[in-house]
């Protein structure tokens, strides 16, 4: 559809084929499975290559007075430690470092995209994929899960989504049916939230940028100013939208572990 | 009709209709967290993490028509 429309001359149509994933290594397939290395796949080695030297290089020598890339590796830590984690409680203290990582990974790969780059070097945003902000929710949806099951077993943890104690005998089977079907659908509903909400807000942000400038290339230089003001604007509240997307995401999976590690509370 | 034109109608319908329900959430949010402020300034910290949270929530409804107009879009258009 794209490329037909594409060639009925929407040009804003054309440039949003931009938003298309692109291989760079063309590997055989194996399968249904294409194991191609694209552009998303890329820029995301790039993005947990930069968090991983930021915390790598800020711990290599640590001085007692902060400088430099010690002090943002400190701010991060400190944030995530006792803001976002500050819920959590001493039961989720070993996952303060999962929830350090998945925010700084996501707010790094949320800038990359933002940072103008030649088209050579094929730039994207590894957020606008649905299937990495899939899998960074999938992660979430295990830790929590495993927490769940693993703290309090089987039976209690499975019985927590059931009706609470109270409610009449008589209405107790009907209501743990119901009460069953929803708690089960809401564990799912919880990943595919996180990933849609983050996968759409960066992708609305880009698609609304591309159709501005869209609008220049279809109906000519005039449109430069408005559209080309607009777009800054647009840009810097991007660079906002990447922060606290970033944010939702760490507290919100606080949230979800939060609630298997206290289920039944 | 076609169902080219059939299917981008609906994507404009469905993401028009969808940000009514969000649009009035937000809004009563904001205006609920500008009044806990503005009567406890001391707990603007923990209004701030519950305002921003329910903020995400409501937010994604808009956000589920967003990618359902995507599909419509490019899938099935």
């Amino acid at each position: 559809m794209l490329l037909e429309a594409g060639t009925q001359g929407s040009k804003i149509v054309e440039a949003m084929a931009e938003l298309n994933n692109k291989a760079v290594i063309h590997l055989p397939k194996v399968g249904p499975f294409d194991f191609s290395i694209t552009n998303t796949v890329l820029y995301m080695w790039l993005s947990a290559v930069i968090v991983f030297v930021l915390f790598f290089v800020a711990a290599k020598k640590m001085r007692k007075s902060p400088e430099g890339l010690q002090t943002t590796a400190e701010i991060l830590l400190n944030f995530a430690t006792g803001h976002l984690t500050g819920q959590i409680g001493e039961k989720g203290k070993k996952y303060y470092y999962l929830i350090l990582t998945l925010f700084s990974f996501i707010i790094v790969t949320n800038l990359i995209g933002l940072v103008p780059k030649p088209t050579q070097l094929l730039g994207t945003t590894p957020t606008a994929n649905i299937n990495v902000t899939f899998g960074l929710a999938i992660v979430v949806f295990a830790v929590t899960q495993y927490q769940g099951f693993k703290r309090h077993g089987f039976r209690k943890y499975v019985g927590s989504w059931l009706a609470p104690p109270g409610v009449p005998k008589a209405m107790k089977p009907a209501l743990n049916g119901i009460f069953f079907i929803v708690h089960f659908m809401g564990e799912f509903f919880k990943p595919l939230s996180l990933a849609v909400r983050l996968f759409g807000n960066i992708v609305a942000g880009h698609l609304i940028i591309l159709v501005m400038l869209g609008l220049i290339l279809q109906y000519g230089v005039a449109l430069i100013v408005p559209a080309g003001a607009f777009v800054i604007i647009m840009l810097l509240f991007e660079v906002f939208v990447a922060f606290i997307q970033a944010y939702i995401f760490s507290i919100l999976s606080v949230v979800y572990i939060e609630s298997a590690i206290y289920a039944g509370h | 009709m076609d169902v080219h034109a059939a299917a981008r109608l609906a994507a404009g319908i469905a993401m028009g209709f969808a940000t009514i329900g969000p649009g009035i959430g937000i809004g009563l949010l904001t205006s609920g967290a500008t009044q806990a402020i503005a009567r406890q300034p001391e707990a603007s910290g923990e209004v701030r993490t519950v305002f921003i949270i329910g903020l995400a929530l409501a937010e994604a409804l808009a956000l589920y028509a967003f990618v359902v107009a995507i599909i419509l879009m490019f899938v099935v258009a």
